[in-house]
């Protein structure tokens, strides 16, 4: 039982860590449709702007952190403005918008390998690896610390996208946005707002995978899953994509910890397949149907 | 650069034109899109290699001839493409990708597991025994399938397809059935590929088939022009040697390779070849089209006929 | 005259909304008949739902007697039912000519093997396909537009070409959905013309949806009113045109151009 409870807070935390990255993917696909793979080399270029922003820089935990996530929020943008705007204005199919995606993705990676090399690094110890004793239960600081932040950073989008006039006018968006830009909507800021605010916490998501295992180029593919959780939610539906990463976390590690470490990996593409057999909208999504 | 060196790449780029063409049929022809091609690759590679690799050696094969690795190879690719074919075939745009990108990834991930074919280690010990005459002659016995496939009804159905699916429905054509032969048919065309390219490089890992090789040669397509068997010879062998050349960057080149991507789709979408073929027919196709549209522009500048006029 | 087709008590909900709610009619064969109704009305989901595109919630529809709900789209168009669409569906960068040859492959039988190998039974069949797809162009006044890409075709040839790829099917019921959208009274007119020398010259039965009156009241010899998915009236034109119920159904309901 202990174990289980054990098993289970891991899995919580990593799956947190997990929603803050499908988020973005969501985000982004609730408005523009289609599957932004460039995101993972924004996550991963996060964990180095968090890591160099401590070791170079030497500069305390918090403002390293903030300075990733501006870096990473800069960049995600970056990437729209080269890789996907120029496809917007021409009305191009979502395929060319993924291939772009895809090449982003190649060039940061690869960037990465050629500036900085392909070596994995390891975060100072910023966080204490002392475990904290719940009775029983030990509970990782660092897993405390990161499921606290997740959970607020998450609120706090959920807030704005609810609240705030901007965030209506990126649900309306998500709803229509050819409809939007008829009636005058600044469409452009909008998807603008979006892809900030995924590459905001595409920077908190990268600090935090860094801290809890190590840097290094191919991170990108780690962050595969967390689409893989997005898409079991529903892609496009944010809840769909908290629930489904904090399912897919809490899975995974259960899998490790009672089947084989081995089947980690593998689990999340057969839930993936499962998914897209059953319920290919996900748990949350809206099934649409098109018009003849 | 000594010759040893230029048929290497040769060789490379022939077995990815192999696999380049089969996509081009699922991709160019029939507009579905797929990421995990290097999946039915490593299919093609890792039965290819149970069949001709030693029984003498670990991992052990059944040591049998060449010829059979490659038909078992592509034949096992195929049949398994059928089974994914049934359950994603009816899946809608993104999601036919993402299911193709989770089957290829799994397919990888399953072969990692396998310790009988030497699992994430890989298997060494694969025989040599592609060769450049063997790759060409394959090539060009794929380019000949797949050009007088699609001159065919059968080849216009899965056009069809592409263009207005709903369209292709009414017009009789049993969609579900067309896309399930294109995806087939391409993944023979991935395994045989995987075959040759195992036996080039006489070791195998399951690494060896990412997504990012899948990416690679939907890139590929793509960048030879979507509905072109020249444009996609030309792609496979441009883009095969373009990075091959570029080694002297090494680090660099994926640099570019990336930057390239995203290039073509912002600036040139319709790739190379733009649907055209570069052979004497398909030159008078194109020469056709352009005159008819002449002529349908002056005559609705000169608005003499009452229809052309009509906007 | 026989029915050809025959609709009883046909229902499609979407969600909660009833798109067409227990509609029931006969096409006689050979006869052209109208489907109209304001914007909304049900009348596009009631094709949708002839040709299999949707499937239907209550109801059956038959075609020659025998039912053909829950058929998918290309049996019944097999059967012959075909179909045109309200927002031009064109495979539109191929010419006009591959746009018919296309739609033509139901009389070839020949294999994928016979194709690659190019074997007599591929070069006999597609010689006959070749035939018929520029007999049908030339029937219909597109022989000079052969080559033209679909999409460079002005609009009022879409619409046509449309028509024509419907043919190459050897259909016998031909169902049309707004072929006169966008067009000038001119070529309604023409429109109207070439209607009813199809239906002559190919012996079909013809089911067309229009919002411009005159040519529905020009070439309908019957005439099925819907307002809110639910049949208003029927009759012939004359009839119609007088029942107080349509008149208010129209009454307010701009009458689109
Ligand atoms: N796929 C669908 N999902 C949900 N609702 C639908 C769908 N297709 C049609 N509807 C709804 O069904 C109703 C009838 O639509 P339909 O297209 O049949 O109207 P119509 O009579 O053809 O109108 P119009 O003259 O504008 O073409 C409309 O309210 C429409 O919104
Ligand atoms: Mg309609």
């Amino acid at each position: 039982m202990i174990q289980f409870l054990q098993q289970l807070i891991n899995g919580l935390s990593i799956g947190s860590v997990y929603a803050l990255m499908a988020v973005g993917y969501s985000l982004v696909y609730s408005i523009m449709s289609f599957s932004n793979f460039a995101h993972g080399g924004v996550i991963m270029l996060g964990a180095y702007f968090g890591f160099f922003a401590l070791t170079l820089l030497k500069l305390p935990f918090i403002p390293a952190f903030i300075l990733a996530c501006a870096g990473t929020t800069l960049l995600a943008i970056l990437v729209e403005r080269i890789a996907y705007k120029p496809l917007r204005e021409r009305n191009a199919p979502f395929l060319y918008f993924i291939i772009s995606a895809m090449g982003a993705s190649i060039l940061l990676e690869n960037i990465v390998i050629a500036t900085i090399g392909p070596t994995f690094r390891t975060y100072p110890p910023v966080i204490p690896r002392t475990p904290i004793q719940l009775g029983a239960l030990a509970v990782g600081r660092l897993d405390l610390i990161m499921f606290f932040i997740s959970a607020v950073c998450l609120t706090g989008l959920i807030l704005f996208i609810e609240k705030t006039k901007m965030g209506k006018a990126i649900q309306a968006a998500a709803y229509n946005i050819k409809a939007c830009a008829l009636m005058g909507v600044n469409t452009d800021k909008i998807i603008l707002i979006v892809f900030g605010l995924g590459g905001f916490l595409a920077g908190v998501a990268g600090v935090f995978f860094g801290m809890k295992y190590t840097v290094y180029p191919q991170i990108g593919n780690i962050t595969t899953k967390s689409f893989i959780a997005a898409v079991f939610g529903g892609l496009g539906s944010l809840p769909g994509a908290v629930l489904g990463s904090v399912l897919l976390g809490t899975i995974e590690t259960l899998v490790a910890g009672y089947l084989s470490s081995q089947f980690r990996d593998l689990i999340a593409f057969v839930i993936l397949i499962g998914v897209l057999i059953f319920r290919p909208s996900g748990i949350m999504g809206k099934t649409t149907v098109d018009k003849a | 650069m000594d010759w040893f060196y230029i048929q290497g790449i040769l060789m490379l780029a022939g077995i990815n034109l192999i696999a380049v063409l089969g996509l081009s049929l699922l991709t160019g022809f029939t507009g579905l899109f797929s990421f995990g091609h290097a999946g039915f690759m490593a299919i093609g590679a890792y039965l290819g290699a149970f069949m001709t690799v030693s029984p003498t050696t670990s991992p052990a094969g059944l040591g049998l001839p060449f010829a059979v690795g490659v038909i078992a190879g592509g034949a096992g690719a195929g049949i398994v493409s059928y089974f994914i074919g049934r359950i994603t075939l009816n899946l809608k745009g993104d999601y036919f990708c993402i299911a193709t990108l989770g089957f290829g990834e799994a397919i990888r991930l399953i072969l990692n597991n396998v310790q009988l074919f030497g699992g994430s280690r890989g298997w060494p010990g694969v025989p040599y025994k592609s060769t450049l005459p063997a790759i060409i002659i394959v090539d060009i016995l794929a380019v000949i399938f797949l050009a007088n496939l699609v001159r065919s009804r059968h080849g216009r159905n899965m056009i069809a397809v592409r263009e207005e699916e709903l369209a292709a429905q009414i017009a009789g054509i049993n969609v579900f059935k067309y896309k399930m032969i294109a995806l087939v048919v391409s993944a023979v065309y991935a395994g045989v590929a995987g075959v040759f390219f195992g036996h080039y490089m006489t070791f195998i890992q399951p690494k060896m088939f990412s997504m990012t090789k899948s990416t690679e040669l939907t890139i590929i397509v793509i960048f030879g022009g979507l509905g072109s068997i020249s444009g996609s010879v030309l792609g496979a062998l441009l883009l095969t040697a373009l990075p091959e050349i570029l080694r002297a960057f090494e680090i660099w080149r994926l640099v570019f390779y990336g930057a390239a991507v995203i290039l073509i789709m912002i600036s040139r979408p319709k790739g190379l070849m733009g649907g055209m073929e570069l052979t004497p027919a398909g030159l008078r196709k194109a020469r056709n089209e352009r005159k008819a549209r002449i002529l349908a522009l002056k005559e609705s500048k000169n608005g003499q006929n009452g229809e052309a006029g009509l906007g | 005259m026989a029915d050809i087709l025959e609709i009883s008590r046909l229902t499609k909900r979407f969600g909660g909304l009833a798109a067409v709610n227990d509609v029931s009619f006969s096409v006689p064969e050979g006869g052209i008949f109208g489907l109209i109704g304001p914007n909304g009305a049900g009348k596009t989901t009631i094709f949708n739902l002839i040709t299999g595109v949707y499937s239907l919630t209550e109801g059956d529809v038959r075609f020659r007697g025998k039912s053909i709900s829950g058929l998918p789209p290309f049996k019944i168009a097999d059967m012959g039912i075909t179909r045109t669409f309200q927002n031009i569906r064109l495979f539109k960068n191929l010419t006009v000519f591959e746009n018919v040859l296309t739609a033509c492959h139901l009389g070839a039988s020949y294999s994928i093997i016979d194709s690659v190998l190019r074997l007599p039974r591929f070069r006999k069949e597609e010689k006959a396909l070749f035939k018929k797809a520029e007999n049908l162009l030339s029937i219909m006044g597109l022989t000079e537009r052969r080559d033209l890409v679909a999409n460079n075709l002005p609009y009022g040839m879409q619409r046509r070409l449309e028509i024509v790829r419907a043919l190459a099917l050897d259909p016998t019921l031909l169902l049309l959905d707004e072929p006169a959208a966008g067009m000038n009274p001119d070529e309604t007119e023409q429109l109207m013309r070439l209607i009813v020398r199809i239906r002559d010259e190919f012996k079909l039965s013809v089911l067309v949806i229009e919002h411009h009156m005159d040519l529905i009241m020009g070439i309908c010899e019957q005439i099925v009113v819907l307002n809110f998915g639910i049949k208003l009236a029927e009759g012939c034109a004359a009839d119609i045109s007088k029942d107080p119920k349509v008149i208010e159904a129209y009454l307010g309901a701009t009458e689109e151009v």
